[in-house]
């Protein structure tokens, strides 16, 4: 039987896995998968909570607007790359350093 | 049912007019031939239904405070006058896109689309009532300002800054997000009226997850007004972004912000409870860092765009100081610095705008001798700097005196000297661009031109404000107090 508990401890696993991979991957794509990663942590806390503790539909709603929103900005993201890698021909963050002081 | 909901739109009619002017322009977007006059006059068709936004928020001013759509929104004064402020930024941005270089000839209609897409989200923001509506509110704001911060796609700096900004943006979201499920998990809803009647009784790992909680949902809104730990973003995207974009990023994402910082430290905090204490110390500290890394970090800089960023950090931490007494006069503080700041900004970034398309660049170089090219130009954008930097008689000194008052007020002097002190560093390099005009030599005699009348009466008009703000503050000063009245 799962527990509120196991799930929590499985949202932050994810969540912290989401930082690691955004601090330490050099490659933009999974850069932006480790947000991916952070945005379900959340969903998943909130879908948790709302079966365990609430017992209000608040966090599925939230869990819903949770996936429609993290499919724009993954669009939005993955445009802003492929636009770097046309002009760079490369998508390694450590390209990225013409704004500096 | 049906009926109240007709009643409620009709509190809702400046964002639905946004809406329909973004869609009608992504029609006409499509539909009009890519001539220089057409997106003129697609332009000058947006211009004029913020316009009539404008109207709508000036009759909602004086209105008593609602709450529509389940509790989901808040009609204030509060939210209202920080509407208005960003309405007329974005009509400041969007006309200022026309004329700008900067911006690809057949973009310019495409950049009025995204404009007023961002300030659908941070009017959604300002006026946010539930967690759903605040996350929302961000989204649609940073979503948007992603393709913004990228749209001169030819150039490396631009798709750099944009991208820059999409991953920090995600980041700073994504961790916000991860607060508010717990928030949601131990208050039990989403609703701000709901969550607060479950705050005092909090106790031992609860109080603790709170707390936690609401400094990872700090982050997300941290990130937008770009406060000390979360403000490296700003220097790079502001550089990157075309200027009109910068212009854009400089008022209404962060009056957005700071309004949603305003209501949540407002409703959360209100009254001396341990939870409140800590947030207002962090809220001292984050200032005070950011007021200092702000300013600081502005000396040394090149760039006129860059040292605007920096700046505009410098004000932020300004402004949250209005947030630490907690109090009516603190709000009406920051509604007035607002104001005062966004005319400020406009005319600084026009003035830049105009240099950097003559020229090709945005260093120091370009302002040199600037009152043997243009005088008039010359002295606006001198009186603009001393008014940033606070000096009396302009109107940069009454927003900034507000402020003081109000900390000392509470007596806070600590934080009083640290303001003060920033405040001298903050005058030294404004003054180093001001002496840059005026004292130094021209590389030659080449005067600036292309300097419409209509872009002149422009920005003489967004000069008066700046100017007599600072000497018949009362009637602002009223409106702003009114609106701060209401705030729960």
């Amino acid at each position: 039987m799962m527990s509120l508990g196991s799930y929590l401890i499985i949202s932050l696993i994810l969540f912290v896995i989401g930082l690691v991979v955004m601090l330490s991957r050099k490659n933009i794509v999974a850069i932006l998968l480790g947000i991916e990663l952070i945005l379900n942590a959340a969903a998943l806390n909130f879908v948790a909570y709302s079966r365990y503790v609430t017992n209000n539909l608040d966090g599925h709603i939230f869990s819903l607007f949770i996936i429609v929103v993290a499919a724009a900005e993954a669009a939005v993201g993955l445009a802003i790359v492929i636009r770097f890698f046309q002009i760079k021909e490369t998508i390694h963050i450590d390209e990225a350093t013409q704004l500096r002081n | 049912m049906i009926q109240q909901l007709f009643g409620f739109l009709s509190y809702y009619i400046p964002e639905l007019i946004c809406i329909v002017l973004m869609t009608t322009l992504l029609v006409l977007e499509a539909l009009v031939k890519e001539e220089h006059g057409n997106r003129g006059k697609i332009i000058g068709y947006a211009l004029a239904l913020l316009s009539i936004t404008l109207i709508f928020l000036f009759k909602n001013l004086g209105e008593a405070p609602v709450y529509i759509f389940h509790n989901a929104i808040t009609i204030d004064p509060f939210s209202t006058l920080v509407k208005i402020i960003m309405v007329l930024g974005t009509m400041g941005a969007i006309f200022l896109s026309y004329s700008s270089k900067d911006i690809y000839t057949n973009l310019k209609s495409e950049f009025a689309i995204m404009a007023v897409g961002v300030l659908i989200g941070g009017m959604l923001l300002a006026s946010a009532n539930n967690m759903l509506t605040l996350y929302l509110g961000i989204e649609t704001l940073s979503i948007l300002s992603y393709v913004l911060a990228s749209f001169k796609r030819d150039e490396s700096t631009s798709t750099e800054a944009g991208m820059k900004y999409a991953l920090y943006g995600g980041l700073s979201a994504g961790v916000a997000l991860y607060g508010i499920s717990h928030l949601y998990g131990v208050l039990g809803s989403i609703q701000f009226v709901d969550m607060i009647t479950k705050l005092p009784g909090l106790e031992g790992t609860n109080l603790a997850i709170v707390m936690v909680s609401f400094i990872f949902f700090f982050v997300g809104l941290g990130y937008k007004i770009s406060v000390f730990p979360f403000h490296m973003w700003t220097p790079d995207v502001y550089q990157g972004s075309p200027i009109p974009v910068t212009a854009f990023f400089a008022i209404v994402p962060k009056m957005a912000g700071l309004a949603a910082l305003v209501r949540v430290s407002f409703i959360f905090f209100d009254g001396g409870s341990l939870l409140a204490v800590s947030w207002t110390g962090l809220m001292l500290l984050i200032s005070a860092m950011t007021m200092t890394v702000g300013n600081v970090t502005a000396i040394g800089q090149n760039s006129v765009k860059r040292l605007l960023a920096f700046s505009s950090i410098g004000h932020v931490g300004l402004m949250i100081l209005g947030i630490v007494t907690l109090n009516k006069a603190g709000v009406q503080a920051i509604l007035f610095y607002g104001i005062v700041y966004m005319f400020m900004t406009l005319i600084a970034f026009y003035i830049t705008s105009h240099l950097s398309d003559m020229y090709g660049t945005d260093s120091y170089d370009v302002f040199k001798g600037l009152i043997y090219k243009h005088p008039g130009m010359a002295l606006i954008m001198a009186a603009v700097l001393f008014s940033l930097a606070g000096m009396p008689p302009f109107s940069g000194f009454v927003a900034k005196f507000n402020i003081f008052s109000v900390i000392i007020e509470k007596k806070l002097y600590g934080i009083a000297l640290v303001a003060a002190i920033n405040s001298v560093i903050a005058l030294y390099y404004y003054m180093k661009l001001a002496k840059t005009m005026i004292f130094d030599q021209a590389d030659g005699d080449v005067k600036v031109t292309g300097f419409t009348p209509v872009n002149q009466a422009v920005i003489v008009a967004l000069f008066i404000p700046v100017l007599f703000l600072g000497i018949f503050w009362e009637k602002v000063m009223t409106i702003s107090g009114n609106a701060s009245l209401f705030i729960k």
